[in-house]
């Protein structure tokens, strides 16, 4: 990862010399010194700025959003790289517009103020996507892909074994906690809707009360926006100021749309989307069954 | 409807096509069928948007019932289908939210359905009684 910094440098340089993107999003040193954080760079002799490491959190495929008609070049690790597809496949993004500088991920590792971080961060301790899926230049060599779904999904299956009464508990604990800042959504690529279902007037789902019910409401209608769609980034869970397990939600309808539409979001930007379409002989479960 | 005289509430999404006209069929047929399911008219079961099955929780429902036009017989050909994904989808993540999966059932009715339609009800209406309130909801 040592060079990364030195080819992205290069590429946006390129880039913006050659007036094919106005702006290269991308990481830069952050005000402690040590984390990275997003860095927008608009000439060229300013890439000096753009770094690469393992402190490098962020999804900025969030911030292509704000950037609508305007070419943009774009770094993104293999889990940003799925954002990319994901907005290429509904249609948020002009695949012209977008110059995406992928890279090659060994891991991301948790953040901590001024100090480098110990540990990998748990998503990317069970990844399974180290190249990604989609880019215009690579930085770095491919690796091997080593496939773990079991670890993947372990968090999930150790809530489900649990009680109906259990699991109620134990997200009413989380949901009780939740001052819906809405940082979930603001920080989430898939999250683009121009007006949120959460802050309509007319009708009002969501009232102003910040209480157990109205926030469960908001974290089950958010996880299943994200269904069939959401890349796992897990950006959602990491912004959270409270530390409420988002991704568990958005594993879970993640595991289910695998099973039962053979459907990974992010693949590329071609197979319709789970929801989109239909199989016209499938039974998922209709006449009161439950196994679907 | 149970012997400590609990009455759960349930919430029914029926299409304008189809099940509303089989709730109908049921209602001039003279069929009897419990009278805890409150019913709201549709335009096709692919208009439920799963917000609605959490909103009737979050209001306090103790089971959602959605009933569309059979496969194929879709007023809007392909409406039901998407229904059905979605709905399968929505129970799964509320199970895993804690809502027991019998609190929600997914039936087809046609319009000449009266007696299938009381049958659902009946049904659907004894398995969300025998489970009790909902915990945890605003009352």
């Amino acid at each position: 990862m040592k060079d990364y910094a030195e080819k992205i440098q290069a590429h946006a340089r390129e880039l913006l010399a050659a007036g094919k993107v106005d702006c290269v999003i991308g990481y830069e040193t952050g005000s402690d010194g040590v984390n990275a954080r997003p860095a927008f760079v608009y000439r060229a002799e300013d890439v000096g700025r753009l770094t690469f490491d393992d402190t490098c959190t962020h999804d900025l495929v969030t911030y292509l959003r704000n950037r609508k008609g305007k070419a943009t070049a774009v770094v993104v690790k293999p889990c940003d790289a799925r954002a990319v597809n994901l907005l290429l496949l509904e249609h948020q993004l002009q695949r012209e517009q977008v110059v995406v500088i992928g890279l090659v991920c060994p891991g991301i590792k948790e953040r901590a103020w001024g100090q480098k971080g110990e540990a990998l961060l748990g998503k990317c301790q069970v990844c399974a996507m180290h190249n990604p899926p989609i880019y215009d230049f690579l930085v770095g060599q491919p690796i091997a892909e080593e496939p773990s779904p079991d670890q993947r999904y372990a968090p999930v299956a150790a809530l489900a074994e649990k009680s109906p009464e259990e699991r109620l508990a134990f997200w009413q604990a989380q949901q009780e906690r939740c001052i819906r800042c809405y940082a979930c959504r603001q920080t989430c690529p898939g999250c683009y809707c121009t007006e949120c279902f959460a802050d309509r007037l007319d009708p009002q789902w969501l009232g102003i009360r910040v209480d157990a019910p109205a926030n469960g409401m908001w974290h089950t209608i958010r996880a299943f926006h994200l269904a069939g769609r959401c890349i796992g980034c897990d950006e959602c869970q990491r912004v959270c100021i409270m530390g409420i397990p988002l991704s568990l939600l958005n594993r879970k309808l993640e595991q289910k749309v695998d099973d039962a539409f053979k459907f990974r979001p992010g693949q590329d930007a071609q197979t319709p989307p789970p929801l989109a379409t239909f199989n016209p002989g499938e039974n998922l479960g209709v006449d009161g069954g439950h196994g679907c | 409807m149970t012997d400590n005289g609990y009455q759960p509430k349930i919430v029914g999404f029926l299409c304008n096509w189809c099940s509303y006209a089989g709730a109908d069929m049921a209602g001039t047929s003279r069929m009897v069928y419990p009278s805890h399911i409150r019913i709201i008219r549709v335009p096709c079961s692919g208009r439920v948007d799963p917000l609605f099955m959490a909103k009737a929780f979050e209001q306090g429902a103790d089971g959602v019932l959605m009933a569309g036009c059979h496969p194929g017989d879709c007023h809007y050909n392909e409406g039901n289908y998407y229904a059905q994904r979605r709905y399968a989808l929505m129970r799964e993540l509320l199970a895993f939210m804690g809502i027991e999966p019998e609190r929600f059932r997914l039936d087809w009715v046609s319009a000449s359905e009266g007696k299938k339609f009381s049958q659902v009800v009946t049904e659907f209406t004894q398995a969300v009684a025998k489970l009790g309130p909902r915990q945890g909801v605003r009352r």
